[in-house]
């Protein structure tokens, strides 16, 4: 048996050197070309210089990596000279493999992850670590998107995916630009504007599993690009279910979820812009049903809403060629966890938060290869307890607090190396200040690319940590992350990378109860992981495939009890430490795409019931396969394109395990894991209506 | 199957890679395309204008130093014409050969003798073009850069080019970046 690997390789080898002798020579890069295909080069336009590229006419890979990206720098650099690890997903990728949420979509991102909070709410987790409370950064549109009473971000049929032009992800730490919530990474999803869409589009899912309907969306957008005038106006309004499956907690007790586990978003988004002055309003607002409760279950099913408005004006003022300047207004009102006051068992929850904030940037380029970027911001948050007899810490129905930050970074481009060097300040009026640098080296040679990263992040304590931190206060948790990454492009068509990560938590925000159960916040112990990542990634005229593996040990870091798996020292509660994720894309015909992607699990962690004492029970859960299929095919209307698939095609019935506890506790007990959606069969549609004279993806 | 459970799962993961390299080993990955320098050079033979003594007669590209690119200005040469003109290649290795060039091409491995060549070349009708970014700056009075998104532009250093009696067309101007 041994035997026929090795010959498989072999093949596979052979396979390779074949097709690359046999691959056609393109007439306009090539070296070798002919003499008629020589005049024809060059005859081109003087015009025509301007889409030359110095390596030569780009592959469609070479396109997608040679794109440029802010997220990590604020100014715009290729992907593999960002001095972040970085993944970007498309548009084109998102449709393409049918993705129900942005769930579908993060979770092939190397190091991404998900678990349970509590009362039905997923969470995220970042190479292994819990990141759910303000330690991922979502923005959507430049708009942060977590909540300011605990910082949350909320997944599942929750965000308007079929509207995103693009995500950039940052794998890693992003403090030192963008402050306390994005101590593990940022999400920066970035929607279709007036020129992208240029008409008017509608989309719609619909998922069906074997006892019920997963979801019903509706996707509107319109957009124009006059001049310098742009306008869109997108909104997404839908039905969905956390499950069909049933639930059980870790007292044993079950309810059904189907019918009682509803994810229904309502989502608008408005966007104007003239020259540099530019407006968005955005509302969210996501309306859930829970019966899950912390522990236990409750007798019945609640409402539980997610309600959040967001405003920004901001000004890009050009000073000349070298300098540009930009005050930027923001203001966004949220009333999360909202769960309306009823009988006496209910988890009544009425508290509106609201931030405004003011931020002024300055980005000067002294020379092409210089860029420094300045500036500083001042926030103010208000929260008021709407419920009667209910009160903030310090004994009234409203808090404020404020805080300020100033931020740095030069960026300097050489021949050898790209530098950057960056730190940010903020001081907070109760819980003090944090002071977070960055250093990193970048550089691309060719075919060849690395990245050595260090970086020191904080989570800022939000207002809920605040309002339950008890007599010793609460601190902005500290961590530092040193990262390298190596990347080489293969052929024209392939590239490879790697990279490996060392991320230290210090004191970080644990969640534990007191007494009977009361809630408290308070920094305790330490947390971190280390591991690889690394992606092989293929893309060209017949599709792409996409293939990524990611590890993490935690490498006798995690001295907080709160995340520790006894039994292996090596894992953190709720995630896999290995995990393989596909994404692919073959095109069968000019019009017809079959799209399988999936995601492998290893073994996981979690507390899943309790012994005969009343203590939590610690279970290992069994590796996971998800495997999706999802066939598309542009009908011969012009615009209209549907699709056809199926998610979770082998049924494998995937559990969101919560990567937290108080272990040895009888009163704050775990969240058993929470089902998420069965094998699901899915039905999407999508019509654009006066778009560029361009194929649809 | 079962040939494939007694694989080790990095093993596995082998297979994999090398499959997918197979099927994608199509063509090399980039490399620096000179094809397309050799096309930026010769439009700054069409855009940029010599004196009347330089205007006859054959026009000569001189590559001082080794680069990749003398292959590809080989093959324009026997390709096309510039003018009616014939276009000649000639590879120098001291600076002084230059002399009767109406184009020096400065390859990368010989960038650090911009400054001598600025000085030995001062007011003569010969345009310098620098194959390594910067060199705009530092004497010659055209110069390649690479954009963050791998485009191909160039540098204009127009003072330099006025002092060697060149006049350079609008049309180039607007297409490259202006450095004084």
């Amino acid at each position: 048996m041994e035997k026929s690997y090795k010959l498989l390789l072999f093949i596979f080898l052979i396979c390779g050197y074949v097709s690359y002798a046999q691959e056609p020579v393109n007439p306009i890069s090539a070296t070798d070309s002919t003499k008629k295909d020589t005049l024809n080069y060059y005859d081109m336009t003087i015009e025509q210089l301007l889409s030359l590229k110095a390596h030569g006419v780009p592959s469609e890979l070479e396109k997608l990596i040679n794109s440029l990206i802010s997220v990590a720098s604020k100014k715009p650099l290729n992907v593999r000279e960002s001095p972040s690890i970085v993944t970007l997903v498309t548009a084109e990728e998102i449709k393409n493999s049918g993705a129900r949420d942005l769930i579908d979509v993060l979770r092939l991102v190397p190091g991404v992850d998900f678990g349970v909070d509590v009362q039905g709410v997923v969470g995220i987790g970042m190479r292994g670590n819990w990141a759910h409370e303000g330690k991922v950064l979502v923005l959507l549109d430049g708009q942060e998107m977590n909540e300011i009473l605990y910082a949350t971000t909320q997944f599942g049929n929750h965000f308007p995916i079929d509207q995103i032009k693009r995500i950039e992800v940052i794998r890693g730490p992003g403090s030192a630009i963008y402050g306390g919530y994005a101590e593990y990474g940022v999400i920066n999803i970035i929607t279709k504007q007036g020129g992208d869409i240029n008409g008017v589009a509608i989309s719609g899912i619909y998922g069906q599993t074997e006892k019920d309907y997963m979801r019903r969306n509706i996707n509107l957008s319109a957009g124009k690009k006059l001049g310098d005038f742009e306008w869109s106006v997108s909104g997404m309004i839908g039905q969905g279910q956390r499950s069909t499956q049933t639930y059980t907690d870790i007292h044993g007790n079950s309810y059904n979820m189907d019918g009682y586990s509803a994810l229904n978003p309502a989502f608008a988004n408005i966007g104007a812009s003239y020259k540099g002055l530019s407006f968005r309003a955005i509302g969210d607002f996501y309306r859930t049903t829970t019966q899950d409760g912390y522990d236990a279950i409750y007798p019945k099913a609640y409402a539980q809403n997610f309600n959040s408005t967001y405003f920004e004006l901001k000004y890009l003022w050009k000073v000349g060629k070298k300098l540009t300047i930009t005050p930027k207004l923001n203001y966004k009102n949220q009333s999360p966890w909202k769960t309306p006051q009823g009988d006496s068992i209910d988890p009544s929850y009425l508290k509106t938060a609201s931030r405004s904030t003011a931020n002024i940037t300055a980005s000067y380029n002294p020379t092409r290869n210089i860029n420094v970027v300045f500036g500083s911001e001042y926030y103010k948050d208000v929260a008021i307890d709407h419920l009667a007899n209910d009160t903030f810490y310090n004994g009234k129905q409203r808090v404020s607090f404020y805080n300020y930050a100033f931020f740095a970074q030069g960026l300097l481009k050489t021949r050898f190396v790209n530098i950057i060097i960056g730190a940010r300040y903020d001081k907070h009026n109760v819980y003090g200040d944090a002071f977070v640098p960055r250093v990193g080296l970048t550089k691309k040679y060719n075919r060849f690319h690395f990245k050595a990263l260090y970086s020191n992040s904080f989570r800022a304590p939000a207002i809920e940590n605040i309002d339950y931190s008890g007599a010793n206060g609460i601190h902005p948790e500290k961590t530092q992350v040193e990262e390298i990454e190596f990347g080489y492009q293969i052929t024209h068509n392939s590239i490879f990378t790697v990279n490996l990560f060392d991320i230290t938590t210090k004191n970080p925000i644990i969640y534990y109860t007191v007494g009977a159960g009361t809630d408290a916040y308070t920094n305790q112990g330490s947390t971190g992981t280390m591991g690889l990542e690394a992606e092989y990634k293929i893309k060209a005229k017949w599709g792409y495939i996409t293939v990524n593996y990611s590890y993490y040990t935690a490498a006798g870091k995690t001295k907080s009890a709160a995340y520790r798996v006894s039994q292996d020292s090596s894992m953190l509660l709720g995630f896999a430490s290995q995990k393989v994720n596909l994404n692919a894309s073959i095109n069968i015909t000019d019009n017809i795409s079959i799209n399988p992607s999936g995601s492998f699990y290893g073994p996981r962690w979690g507390y899943n019931s309790v012994d005969t004492s009343g203590y939590a029970q610690l279970q290992k859960f069994k590796p996971v396969y998800l495997f999706n299929l999802f066939l598309k095919y542009n009908t011969p209307v012009n615009g209209l394109s549907i699709g056809i698939g199926v998610y979770d095609l082998f049924n494998q019935q995937f559990m969101f395990i919560q990567p937290y506890a108080q272990p040895g506790s009888l009163t704050n007990l775990p969240h058993a894991p929470l089902p998420g959606p069965p094998r699901e069969f899915i039905f999407r549609l999508s019509y654009n209506l006066n778009f560029k004279a361009k194929p649809a993806n | 199957m079962i040939a494939l459970k007694k694989i080790s799962f990095g093993g596995k993961l082998l297979v994999l890679f090398l499959f997918l390299n197979g099927i994608s080993a199509k063509c090399v990955a980039q490399d620096v395309d000179y094809k397309a320098y050799t096309l930026f050079v010769y439009n700054f033979m069409k855009y940029v204008e010599w004196p009347e003594a330089q205007s006859k007669g054959d026009f000569v590209v001189c590559i001082f130093g080794e680069s990749p690119v003398q292959k590809e200005l080989t093959g324009l040469a026997s390709s096309k014409k510039l003018k009616g003109r014939n276009i000649i290649i000639k590879s120098i290795s001291k600076p002084e050969d230059a002399t009767g060039c109406q184009l020096l091409y400065v390859s990368s491995s010989k960038s650090g003798n911009i400054k001598a060549l600025k000085e030995q070349m001062a007011g003569k009708p010969i345009l310098i073009v620098g194959e390594r970014e910067g060199l705009a700056k530092k004497g010659a009075e055209l110069s390649f850069v690479t954009l963050e998104d791998d485009g191909l532009k160039f540098d204009i250093n127009k003072k330099e080019i006025e002092q060697h009696q060149l006049k350079i067309s609008s049309q180039l101007i607007a297409l490259g970046i202006l450095v004084n």
